[in-house]
């Protein structure tokens, strides 16, 4: 009896605890099912019905279409996904070579690496809009992509990994006479899948998830991605509730689909972060 | 394993993209940041005026202020944050039947980016949004969530800390398991409760991580700008203009780049002036402990 009440007890406190992460979700869900003029009915008084969709409709995913969201979310997916291939192979082959090559100063290089995925992107977007000036890159979309791809925590993730690789192989193919060409393609580049999804997926949600760069370094907004079209969106149409529920809600799912199979890849790739520090 | 030598030529092709990439978009504009602070453009021209826009910070009252904001916010949201990671993580880590759908559910927030949380929270915030409404129902009065001075800033400190902690968490959840159970086991049969086992023996073992998130936490946190750009800009009456965003205004705004760049080089010297006292106290305590 005591024991049925304990359990109980508990089961309460993580539902109340997840209610919190759930709610704001759910209710933004709720929203962007319903007609503009519904999103705020059943508040004041407050009842239950404020949480399920009714009345339905669908006007708000397809307003948030007629506003180019289809655009800006493909333009977002095109950023990630050439910085995903361009920073695994730019970082992996970084970490490759400091796995299992020597050479001098190599400690301080690698301290080097460490130490700038330490320092935030924040600390660095105001100057980094002066080199993009330099380069001529403003409002062209490399200045998206390429000063994103070196990136000082997926190099480590390689290194630790490449670290660890039984030197046998490497052994085994140098007495075939296979070149290192062959060796980091045909030995260790399949022996890392798993770290490459890490590293995929930390670059995909920094692309996905970045604000204050793409607002900086297109000034025009010829080109959208879609934090910074999401909050240019929200100025503009400040009532448009149930379409700013839509588009965050868009916004949300796409890496949740993305993160939810390959969560343990994700949560690795983290921790090995943590671990270092 | 020893004989092996290096091939010069392919390391070199190997190293060269990554590190170009990492001294031209992280090196270099830290060097930029502190040349261009030294320089004013005034009417197109660039005139070097040395220390004169760190000075021109040391007189000018809304620096101070915004400097006021930045560490009045980072010394409530990070103990905040991390007291409430540790918690969750400790929720995260106990078996029984169920766990498992709790611990997808309190993942959801790290698929959540900041500004998306921010356009959720600040429709729930409106004066007839669902936390006002919710407030009435337990019989209390409607809030200006986002619009009182005194208030603001409270409220991007929740949005940021709904949207943070899950992502703290994890590091949390990773220490832990890191923790061999037997101590435990050794603890519960020398009769140490729960609290007790808790602070003498998870924290302390626990310390390592619990810095390491420290000085993650702070570090983005002092940087924070997407809540302020999206909800406040600054206001009311400046009650939330952080450092980064003062630095944002003065640059793209105002077009005084110097005094951005010098605001930015005070902010990061500021920061890693803090990451080095946390390093000093907490790893040296760990020693003690040891």
């Amino acid at each position: 009896m005591k024991r049925g009440a304990a359990l109980g007890l508990r089961h309460l406190a993580y539902i109340a605890i997840a209610f919190v992460f759930v709610l704001p979700l759910w209710w933004a869900i709720v929203s962007s099912l319903r007609p503009n003029s519904e999103v705020f009915a059943d508040l004041f008084p407050f009842t239950p019905k404020a949480l399920i969709p009714v009345p339905f409709s669908l006007e708000a995913y397809s307003g948030i279409l007629d506003q180019g969201f289809g655009l800006i979310i493909a333009n977002t997916l095109l950023v990630a996904v050439v910085t995903v291939i361009a920073g695994i192979v730019v970082n992996g082959a970084a970490g490759f070579a400091f796995a299992l090559f020597d050479f001098k100063g190599k400690g301080l290089v690698l301290a080097f690496v460490i130490v700038s995925f330490m320092l935030p992107f924040e600390a660095i977007a105001l100057p980094l809009y002066s080199v993009t000036l330099q380069l001529g890159w403003v409002d062209n979309i490399a200045a998206l992509i390429v000063p994103s791809v070196a990136n000082g925590l997926a190099v480590f993730l390689f290194y630790q990994f490449f670290r660890q690789v039984p030197s046998d192989y490497l052994e085994a193919a140098q007495i075939d006479g296979a070149t290192w060409f062959d060796i980091l393609w045909r030995i260790y580049v399949p022996l890392s899948i798993p770290t490459c999804i890490s590293a995929g997926l930390l670059l995909f949600v920094f692309q996905w998830e970045a604000f204050l760069w793409p607002l900086l370094a297109m000034p025009s907004q010829q080109f959208k991605v879609i934090q910074v079209g999401m909050a240019a969106f929200q100025q503009q149409y400040q009532t448009f509730w149930n379409q700013l529920f839509a588009v965050a809600v868009v916004t949300a799912l796409i890496p949740i689909v993305l993160l939810l199979p390959l969560q343990r890849y994700y949560v690795q790739g983290l921790s090995s972060a943590g671990i270092k520090g | 394993m020893t004989t092996r030598r290096t091939p010069v030529f392919f390391a070199v092709l190997c190293l060269a993209p990554a590190l170009l990439g990492l001294v031209v978009f992280r090196l270099y504009p830290i060097a930029l940041a502190v040349s261009d602070s030294l320089f004013n453009v005034v009417r197109g021209d660039t005139i070097f005026v040395g220390i004169g826009n760190y000075l021109a910070l040391a007189a000018d009252t809304t620096f101070w202020k915004s400097l006021q904001v930045t560490l009045w916010f980072n010394l409530l949201m990070n103990p905040i944050q991390i007291a409430l990671a540790l918690g969750l993580a400790l929720l995260y880590v106990q078996k029984f039947r169920g766990i498992t759908l709790y611990r997808v559910l309190f993942l959801i927030p790290i698929g959540v980016s900041l500004p998306t949380a921010v356009i959720i929270w600040r429709i729930m915030l409106t004066p007839d949004g669902l936390v006002n409404g919710l407030l009435n129902v337990a019989g209390l009065p409607a809030q200006p969530w986002l619009t009182s001075e005194g208030l603001a800033l409270y409220s991007i400190i929740a949005i940021a800390t709904w949207k943070g902690i899950s992502y703290w968490m994890i590091f949390i959840v990773g220490g832990l398991q890191n923790i061999s159970p037997e101590i435990y086991d050794a603890a519960r049969i020398d009769g140490a409760r729960a609290w007790q086992r808790l602070v003498y023996i998870t924290v302390p073992l626990l310390r390592p991580t619990l810095l390491f998130v420290l000085v993650a936490d702070v570090s983005i946190n002092f940087l924070l700008f997407a809540p302020i750009f999206m909800l406040t800009q600054g206001g009311p009456a400046d009650s939330t203009n952080v450092l980064m965003y003062e630095a944002y205004k003065s640059g793209f705004i105002f077009g005084d780049m110097g005094r951005a760049m010098a605001i930015i080089v005070v902010l990061v010297l500021l920061l890693l002036l803090i990451v080095g006292l946390q390093f000093r106290l907490l790893s040296r305590r760990t020693e003690a402990a040891s």
